[in-house]
């Protein structure tokens, strides 16, 4: 009994002390956001929403927002058709050469970020496309794109191959098949790989550091850039506002497939 | 083979063939998986092919509805060559051997969607599918979920698919075998009504000897990629081809010597010293040559040591060494030291009494020379 009892206390305090780590940023930004002071501080000093309604008010947070969600926009809607097919083709064919082209897929995980962010910025940089915003959703595409691909193999890889055959037995050419069948089968891959594109997307930091210029910041390097300066509560407040978008996109994830996709897959 | 000859039912007009197989053949790499399989299937028939896994029976199978091209040969349905068709051009409804329902669809969009890939026309589509959904009595069960139905309902909803479009033939690739044994049997029947109501031409694919025997008009026995035999159900099981058919269909005992005398359709063989009357089953029998004699565990009767088995051709004396109970019949398991110690299994379904030897009984065996089936080895 003393032996059970003292194994659930030492979980316990695991438990509970890796929720205080995990939460503990949230908590602290959440509540510096609400403060009524002038500085940023935790707990907060009185509470207001004003830091809500200055944020409302400046135009280049706002826009540096909707430039985020434009980069991130336009990372998901390269990614999908390039991660499913890719995905798929790697989970059901027996492509030429498939543990190579995967360990390829997976390079971008395995470079550091900074490295990928120099070497993107000199491509686009000799292209003369630098300060525009679809090389930075071209660029967070293809440095999360490994995401995408596990996602979508982690569903077609469940996938019995009789589907196919049973599909084309009942008359459905093979465009068809892959329409009605495969893509269907694979749709709950598809939907977690984009979320988690677009959530990467907009967060990313280090990479589009490099590729903007002052016309093309974006939120996260926009808030990098005001730090520097003066750390004023606005900053705590626009905090706020992207942790409830990627929590809003988690929340969809969980609706639309279930959050037991990440728990199953390997 | 006279025998069976005789009732074969006479040479059907090319126009009633189904499925006409010639010379097919398969190989994978250096495996021969199907070696020159030929056989034709007239209109309408429940045909089985029957073997051991490996025996390319699931091959065959699988080149007819097109997912395999035979690497030597043809296949004709309906007299026309199908070799480049495409599966999906071929109007031919298969069950799958783990079903391949569509898993994000109900069971009527997986009954309909053959036809949608037909492109009918939406009203006909509901009609036809709920008419499917009836005759595999699911009716009302269309809007359910495949994960929502039960194994039964699955299989049912997988025959519906596959039937809806009216196809030439029908394939099941061994869809009962997941099955426990009383659902299967209650399948077993199930589709050989289904087949008989819409009369499709259907193969059928088992290594279930029981399920050949109960569903089919006529039986194909492979073994090693190649055709065994091809015969109704009674015929395989009364008139085996060979000792291989002999052997998977039914309990059969082998009484392995040399054939001493041939005579026209009976052949004495001699084994440890005795000679034995049986009926030669075998062409390719030749006197002195090493020969194997079949006997059914059914045909032998089994008497006290000093009992009467009067009529009976072959007598020997045997030594009970096990008896299994198995309900409707007992099964002995008997060493007969005259014929070699060869252990022998006789089916005993005596009325009166129920385990009238046990173990250790010294039994009498008989049997006739007809039911004797002697094989060249």
């Amino acid at each position: 009994m003393t032996g059970s009892r003292s194994k659930s206390v030492v979980l316990w305090t695991f438990v509970i002390a890796a929720l205080l780590m995990l939460s503990a940023p949230t908590v602290v930004v959440l509540g510096a956001s609400f403060t009524a002071g002038n500085i940023i501080t935790f707990p907060p000093d009185g509470l207001s929403l004003k830091w809500y309604g200055a944020i409302a008010q400046a135009s280049d947070l706002r826009q540096a927002f909707v430039r985020s969600l434009i980069v991130a926009t336009i990372c998901t809607v390269v990614a999908i058709p390039v991660g499913t097919l890719a995905g798929i083709a790697l989970a059901k064919y027996r492509v030429r050469f498939a543990r190579s082209i995967q360990i390829y897929l997976l390079l971008p995980f395995t470079i550091p970020l900074i490295g990928s962010g120099i070497g993107l910025m000199l491509v686009f940089g000799n292209a003369g496309v630098l300060g525009k915003l679809w090389p930075v959703g071209i660029a967070c595409c293809v440095i999360n794109l490994p995401f995408m691909i596990w996602a979508v193999t982690a569903s077609a890889s469940n996938l019995s191959p009789d589907l196919e055959l049973a599909a084309a037995n009942c008359g459905a050419p093979p465009l068809q098949r892959f329409l009605y069948i495969t893509l269907p089968a694979v749709l709950p891959g598809v939907i977690t790989g984009s979320l988690l594109m677009f959530i990467l997307a907009l967060n990313e930091f280090l990479v589009s550091l490099l590729l903007v210029d002052a016309r093309s910041v974006t939120l996260p390097v926009q808030i990098y850039n005001s730090i520097r300066s003066i750390i004023t509560p606005d900053l705590a407040a626009i905090s706020v506002v992207f942790i409830a978008c990627a929590a809003f996109v988690i929340a969809l994830l969980d609706r639309l497939v279930g959050l037991d996709i990440f728990l199953k897959s390997k | 083979m006279g025998v069976v000859d005789a009732e074969q039912p006479a040479v059907e007009p090319h126009d009633r063939i189904a499925v006409s197989v010639k010379d097919v053949s398969m190989v994978f790499g250096n495996v021969h998986a199907v070696k020159s399989a030929s056989f034709d299937l007239p209109k309408g028939r429940f045909l089985t092919i029957l073997g051991p896994s490996g025996s390319g029976k699931t091959t065959l199978l699988r080149m007819i509805a097109g997912f395999d091209r035979p690497t030597g040969g043809e296949i004709f349905i309906n007299g026309q060559p199908v070799s480049a068709v495409p599966p999906h051009g071929r109007a031919i409804g298969m069950v799958f051997q783990k079903l391949a329902l569509f898993p994000h669809m109900t069971a009527a969009e997986n009954v309909a969607f053959p036809l949608k890939m037909r492109r009918h026309d939406a009203r006909r589509i509901l009609e036809k599918v709920e008419r499917y959904l009836d005759l595999v009595r699911l009716g009302g069960y269309g809007n359910r979920r495949i994960n929502e139905l039960s194994g039964g309902q699955q299989q049912r909803v997988a025959i519906a698919r596959a039937l809806v479009f009216e196809p030439d033939l029908l394939l099941l690739d061994e869809p009962l075998a997941a099955l426990d044994r009383k659902l299967r049997e209650e399948m077993q029947l199930e589709f050989r009504r289904i087949q008989k109501e819409l009369g499709v031409t259907t193969i059928n694919v088992t290594h279930d000897q029981r399920e050949a025997l109960v569903v089919s008009d006529e039986i194909i026995v492979m073994n090693g990629g190649s055709i065994q035999q091809k015969a109704r159900p009674v015929d395989a099981y009364r008139a085996p081809s060979n000792a291989f058919v002999a052997n998977f269909i039914g309990v059969t005992n082998f009484v392995e010597g040399r054939v001493v005398e041939l005579a026209g359709s009976r052949a004495t063989i001699e084994a440890n010293g005795l000679h034995l009357a049986g009926l030669a089953a075998d062409a390719t029998l030749a006197g002195g040559k090493p020969c194997a004699g079949a006997v059914r565990a059914e045909q032998i009767r089994v008497a006290p040591k000093d009992g009467h088995l009067d009529g009976l051709e072959t007598v020997v004396d045997g030594l009970v060494v096990d008896c299994i109970f198995e309900g409707e019949r007992v099964v002995y398991e008997i060493r007969v030291p005259q014929l070699g110690d060869v252990l022998m299994r006789v089916f005993d379904h005596d009325p009166e009494s129920h385990l009238q030897f046990g173990p250790g009984d010294a039994v009498r065996l008989g049997w006739n020379a007809r039911d004797m089936h002697v094989f060249a080895k």
